[in-house]
């Protein structure tokens, strides 16, 4: 499990992101391609990569991606 | 303290016909660019991933009650079955035409059925078709009933607020009729249903009924933080819930059920969902490991989430010729959703003298 697999994993998800335009620091709420498609395919990738039922309030309340990375891996 | 899931089989009890009613009237999601702000990119990533494109809904005037009688009217004249030969009718409904009386009874009336025949309405939707199926079962099966009627079917369309992205484009209505018989078949047909009520508010209507009674304030529309429009007298949907739900139980609930029937997945030629949207269905199917051709998922594109009739509308509009076929078919029904509540049932069907779609006449 690392940060940068996380990233990848996240923009495999999402569709309309181009592999590599993503980081750390990424407000991924406020990204074009963020709607409620990409909410769902997320909880889905987090769920089948990681192994970890996100709620719905999490994914709405973390800014960055390092934050979400934060509370998948705890 | 282990619970048993309410598992049960029968004998000797089959389907004798499907019909479901749509209304004429079609909306499409490419004319909706308002509603999603001008972003034609989104709405052509739902329409590719999640499925949504077309849906039918009931113009004023029309309610799912009518939706079925036409429905029950065309299958009683394929079936050439005089009212009479009626013993129950079981109305799955969350939008009757009225709190009280049931829609059960009102259509009892319509349909000039016997006063021997029980009627009565089951207030549930996603998983409601299964239920009723169940009761059907029940009812067959204790030697009361002959030939139950089944009627399933929603106007959730009118219930969702128009400019609420977050339901709005996926709601359709439907209105769907199901003969169930005693048979001399020996088939068996196996069903599990289970409930998580804790799960009560993740699609509700919060106000309206005896909770929230109705009043100025719960016709108030309130815009969230997605930008979405609606009051507590329209129908509320938290998507990620009910997500994480459908992909969590389902695929439990299905294998746990082949299980119960000594069976395995191979065995069964169909698996038919209730049809919330494509991405959970494919969703499902790819946790299953089963072969998406034996997955029916066409249904939302074509009709919207057709709620208690999406079971039977995706059986009449997506396996119309294998159904009415001679060779008999195995298939898995399994509703999950408002409750939260999930049915599944394993049954086969064959030789259907009746399995389609009708269109309702708009209202005059």
């Amino acid at each position: 499990m690392s940060l940068a697999k996380f990233i990848e994993d996240f923009e495999e998800a999402v569709e309309d992101i181009e592999p590599g335009s993503l980081t750390a620091t990424t407000k991924y709420r406020e990204l074009e391609a963020w709607d409620s498609l990409a909410f769902l395919t997320v909880i889905a990738m987090i769920d089948a990569e990681y192994d970890v039922r996100l709620k719905g309030d999490v994914l709405k309340n973390c800014e960055t991606l390092e934050a979400l990375y934060a509370q998948v891996s705890a | 303290m282990v619970s048993i899931m309410a598992k049960s089989s029968f004998k000797q009890i089959q389907i004798g016909g499907v019909v479901t009613c749509v209304p004429a009237l079609e909306k499409c999601i490419d004319d909706e660019v308002d509603l999603f702000g001008g972003n034609e990119k989104q709405i052509a990533r739902l329409k590719k991933t999640i499925g949504l494109d077309r849906r039918r809904v009931v113009e004023s005037g029309t309610t799912a009650a009518d939706l079925c009688e036409a429905a029950a009217r065309r299958l009683l004249n394929a079936t050439s079955l005089e009212p009479e030969a009626i013993d129950a009718v079981i109305f799955v409904t969350q939008t009757p035409d009225y709190s009280q009386p049931c829609n059960a009874a009102v259509l009892h009336g319509r349909l000039d059925l016997p006063k021997s025949c029980a009627a009565l309405d089951v207030n549930l939707g996603c998983s409601g078709y299964v239920y009723g199926l169940w009761l059907a079962h029940m009812m067959v099966s204790s030697g009361g009933c002959e030939r139950v009627l089944l009627l399933a079917g929603d106007t959730i369309s009118r219930i969702v607020n128009p400019r609420d992205r977050s339901v709005a484009p996926l709601f359709g209505d439907g209105g769907s009729a199901t003969l169930i018989q005693r048979s001399k078949c020996e088939s068996v047909a196996w069903f599990s249903l289970e409930t998580d009520g804790k799960g009560f508010d993740a699609l509700i209507v919060p106000a309206g009924g005896q909770r929230t009674p109705s009043s100025a304030e719960t016709q108030v529309e309130v815009t969230d933080d997605g930008g979405n429009v609606r009051s507590a007298e329209n129908l509320f949907m938290n998507g990620a819930e009910i997500f994480n739900f459908s992909i969590t139980e389902e695929p439990k609930a299905v294998r746990d059920l082949v299980e119960y029937a000594g069976l395995d997945l191979d065995a069964v030629d169909y698996f038919v969902f209730h049809q919330s949207n494509r991405y959970i269905l494919s969703n499902i199917a790819k946790r299953l490991k089963i072969d998406l051709a034996k997955v029916p998922m066409r249904t939302v594109e074509r009709y919207g989430n057709q709620s208690s009739a999406s079971i039977p509308s995706a059986l009449c509009g997506e396996l119309q010729d294998v159904l009415c076929g001679a060779k008999t078919q195995r298939v898995l029904l399994s509703g999950f959703g408002v409750g939260l509540s999930w049915a599944s049932v394993i049954l086969d069907m064959a030789k259907l003298p009746i399995c389609e779609i009708i269109e309702s006449a708009p209202s005059e």
